[in-house]
């Protein structure tokens, strides 16, 4: 870590922050000005106008917008987003206790994207125009097409009528319980407690949520990765090792993957916004039970404080995300260090 | 027994379906410690030729008859495996631009350690890591880097062009090979440092015992660095001469036009511009001029950059002002500000007769100054045909639809094109044929200021010749001034009315080039023309003298 590596993560860190700031406006003004008073909503039909009144005092709904806002952003940065209306309990709360199932499916898309697509990608320019390359082009196509919840379904109904005991619903069999570990993490936290049956369990839960999750993403990151290495082995400097007998392997493998690397890890940051947008459908479909589906209930009942809080979330997720790519990336590349980036 | 002996090699390429013919019939014959040089314009296949040798032509290539003997046997018949160890061990090259021929994510030492290593491992040498790096240090010293563990740590873009191109020559001697191909090494380099390079070759050929083959498009480098020279055009050797009967008395008409089309720096052969007549009000005023560039950062105060630094001159009307320096001397900054595209610091410019913060926002009115850009191959856009580049300019200048197509033909007409050419896209023009296009957009406004910025150095000297005859040409016909920026000196005493030399954003010498070729005044200007590549002994024996005392305080050594 040098100076002009510590001052490009400041200037991405200003603009992430930044990022986080509009978006909170947004669905502020937007939770505002949907129909509906939340506190009518939160109290029912039945409730007396008083009672509303009353309850709008508590909420904060009587002050002016800006101070509405900045209470709200207030709470926001303390984790505070209040109760849900539907539930009535403090959504902060509910949110994390769902949180490490949603990162865990995520965690797994990310590396199953990184798994399969840069080796798919390295093997389709090595055997450019070739028949493997023609076909890994095809399948490609497909997977970036097909929408995740038609993937996710697809997949669902392939594992119920050719794996027959292989599970297709929730996260972990029924009669291991939940067990609590550290992290909320089942396949490590299986690991911590001495628990290998847990951590199997959750990784067969885990596959096909997965793999519909990611598909879109090898895709893209394969194709990435391909012109990349394509782009970059028409280089001189391929020439030169090839001049001096460095072996074509080693020109492959080291030195351009580590070169073309920079264009598919930008682009996973991208689609790391998609990613939790299709886990919103795909933990519907596998009854995850993480945040994502969380927020979708939340949508369909209008609970505003919960919308919030899962927005927001979803925000900061992508946001560190990026973050830790644009880290990664200053690493590699020796010209983002050294003038402190553009 | 020669130690490279080929022997009437023909090469073909096929893209899309279609075979062409790039070598033919092509022999030539290296000895044991000879220095040979292949000189050719662009596409001859020089550069083929060598890539044919080290095995490492392109996959749409095939070599369809001949032999390569290395010494005494073809390696044409050995299998990839076997040519492979020649590679790096007995024939090295030099490569020649210095920045793309490293990955930039990777150290210099990386790349040096790889290839130490695999050449290490098809000889079955054994070297543990520290040996590697003691070697690579040593290779380093003989280039004349003395500083190489730092050289090793360096990323490609922390070092300049000229430690590049001495890391290249190390790659080269690490397994002292007995053939080195060097091709157009320091090209893209500035004169200077280009002349430390070759002089570095040159030792290097001598004390370790070295052979090369020289691949070059300039005469003078030959006559600097070959014993024996080849001239190729169009896949075919059309001379093979020693160097001095070359020289002497060329056989071919191409060889002839080849040296012929070299512009002199001393002699009879050199043409004199009549000096424009000094008036009251010069077209082009600078003065007090300073151009600074600042680099904010967020934790440091800013970076400033004095580009160019209290630059006075004038351009009086008529004349073919030159303005020389090397990369990074404040040329090309000098003229965006004349073309008030860019704003001075300090100081002003004046323009017939108006500062040029008054016109038209800072911005030079376009009927009265043009540029020409270096590289017509990328300032044209490729998705236009010429006619509607030259229609853009047309267009602002006022002129309708139907005046449009007959200004076409006749600019078109003007820089020695046919009308027909009209319809043509960019990439079915020769270099040549696209910076007669350029000029043509220059003049659709009828200006009476061109600037031209480096405007033959993508070409070959004899399409360059053409391209200046043109130009000299229009501003005769047309009362056109001219600001010649260069950084080639010998085109540019030939060509300028005066010149004036810029180092590190200061003009250091203003003249008529008569004046400051015969009697340079600053050393700076006396290393320039001392490092430029001559092809008569006359004329380097002309050339004026620098001490070493003198190259230092002016000069960046590349060796460090």
């Amino acid at each position: 870590m040098n100076a002009g590596l510590i001052e490009f993560l400041l200037r991405r860190a200003v603009g992430f922050v930044s990022v986080l700031l509009v978006l909170s406006l947004m669905i502020f003004v937007l939770a505002r000005v949907v129909p509906g008073d939340p506190a009518r909503m939160a109290l029912g039909p039945a409730a007396s106008q008083d009672q509303v009144d009353r309850m709008r005092a508590q909420m904060g709904l009587d002050e002016p917008l800006p101070v509405q806002y900045v209470n709200f952003l207030g709470g926001a940065v303390r984790g505070d987003f209040g109760t849900s209306l539907i539930s009535g309990r403090d959504v902060t709360t509910e949110v994390l206790g769902l949180l490490p199932a949603t990162l865990e499916l995520v965690l797994a898309t990310l590396a199953l994207m990184l798994l399969f697509g840069v080796p798919l990608g390295v093997l389709a320019a090595r055997y450019r125009n070739r028949w493997a390359d023609t076909v890994l082009r095809l399948v490609s196509l497909v997977g970036v097409t097909m929408p995740a919840f038609l993937a996710a379904i697809l997949l669902q109904l392939f594992a119920a009528y050719f794996l027959m005991d292989w599970p297709i619903l929730g996260r972990l069999d029924r009669s291991m319980g939940m067990p609590a570990g550290p992290t909320g993490l089942l396949t490590i936290d299986g690991l911590l407690l001495g628990r290998p049956d847990v951590t199997l369990s959750a990784l067969q839960h885990l596959a096909f949520p997965a793999l519909a999750l990611s598909l879109s993403g090898i895709a893209q990151i394969m194709r990435i990765t391909r012109s990349a290495m394509i782009e970059h082995q028409r280089r001189d400097h391929v020439q030169t090792l090839r001049s001096f007998g460095v072996p074509g392997r080693v020109v492959t493998f080291r030195y351009l993957l580590k070169l073309s690397s920079v264009a598919p890890l930008t682009i996973m940051g991208l689609e790391f916004a998609s990613l939790i947008g299709n886990a919103f459908v795909v933990e519907m479909v596998f009854a995850w039970g993480g945040f994502a589906s969380y927020g979708l209930e939340s949508i369909l009942q209008k609970d505003l404080n919960a919308i919030m809080a899962v927005v927001m979330l979803s925000g900061l997720f992508f946001v560190v995300a990026n973050l830790a790519i644009d880290v990664l990336i200053g690493l590699i590349d020796p010209r983002l260090r050294m003038k402190g980036g553009r | 027994m020669a130690l490279l002996d080929i022997r009437n090699l023909n090469v073909a390429f096929t893209s899309y379906g279609q075979r062409t013919h790039v070598l033919r019939d092509v022999s030539l014959r290296i000895e044991e410690g000879q220095r040979v040089a292949l000189i050719g314009e662009t596409g001859s296949g020089k550069s083929v030729t060598s890539k044919a040798v080290l095995n490492t032509l392109p996959g749409n290539a095939a070599v369809e008859s001949g032999a390569i003997h290395w010494r005494g046997q073809d390696v044409l018949r050995w299998p990839d495996s076997a040519r492979e160890g020649l590679k790096g061990v007995e024939m090295s090259v030099v490569m020649q631009d210095p920045l793309s021929s490293f990955n930039p994510v990777f150290t210099i030492g990386r790349h040096l350690e790889d290839v130490l290593y695999w050449a290490d491992r098809r000889n079955d040498t054994r070297r543990s890591r520290r040996d590697r790096r003691a070697h690579i240090l040593d290779v380093l010293r003989k280039v004349q880097l003395g500083d190489g563990a730092r050289v090793m740590e360096a990323y490609p873009a922390q070092l300049s062009g000229g430690m590049r191109q001495r890391v290249l020559i190390a790659l080269a001697l690490m397994n002292r090979p007995a053939l080195l191909i060097a091709d157009e090494p320091g090209t893209a380099l500035d004169v200077t440092t280009q002349d430390e390079i070759l002089k570095l070759i040159n030792a290097l050929v001598e004390t370790e015992g070295l052979s090369l083959l020289m691949i070059t498009h300039n005469l003078g480098v030959v006559r600097m660095m070959a014993d024996d020279v080849y001239v190729m055009r169009k896949g075919v050797i059309m001379e093979h001469a020693p160097l001095a009967e070359l020289f002497r008395a060329p056989r071919t008409d191409y060889a002839r036009d080849l040296i012929a089309a070299i512009p002199p720096l001393y002699g009879p052969g050199v043409k004199d511009q009549p000096a424009a007549p000094v008036s009251e009000a010069p077209l082009v005023q600078l003065q007090g001029v300073h151009k600074t560039f600042a680099a904010r950062r967020l934790f440091a105060p800013a970076q400033l950059t004095h580009a160019v630094r209290g630059v006075d001159l004038e351009i009086q009307r008529g004349e073919i002002f030159g303005l020389a320096g090397e990369s990074g001397s404040g040329k090309t900054t000098v003229a965006r500000m004349v073309m008030g595209i860019m704003q001075p610091s300090r100081g002003r410019v004046i323009l017939d007769g108006t500062p040029l913060d008054q016109a038209f926002d800072g911005r030079a009115d376009r009927r009265l100054a043009q540029i020409v850009y270096q590289n017509p191959g990328t300032s044209l856009n490729p998705k236009r045909t010429v006619g509607q580049t030259l229609e853009v300019p047309l267009r602002f200048a006022g002129l309708s639809r139907s005046e449009i197509q007959p200004r076409i033909d006749a600019l078109l007409d003007r820089v020695g094109m046919p009308a027909l050419f009209s319809s043509r896209y960019p990439h079915e023009l020769s270099g040549g044929q696209k910076q007669r296009v350029a000029i043509a957009r220059a003049l659709a406004a009828n200006p009476r200021l061109i600037v031209l910025d480096e405007p033959t150095s993508a070409l070959d000297v004899s399409v360059q010749a053409q391209v200046i005859a043109l130009l000299e040409e229009l501003r005769s016909e047309l009362g056109l001034t001219y600001l010649f920026i260069s950084h080639d000196l010998s085109l540019m005493r030939n060509v300028c009315s005066r010149i004036a030399i810029m180092l590190r954003g200061e003009l250091v010498e203003q003249g008529t080039p008569a004046e400051v070729f015969a009697d340079p005044q600053h050393p700076y200007t006396r290393a320039l023309i001392a490092a430029i590549p001559v092809i008569t002994d006359a004329e380097d024996a002309a050339k004026p003298r620098v001490t070493d005392e003198e190259k230092a305080r002016f000069l960046v050594s590349s060796a460090a």
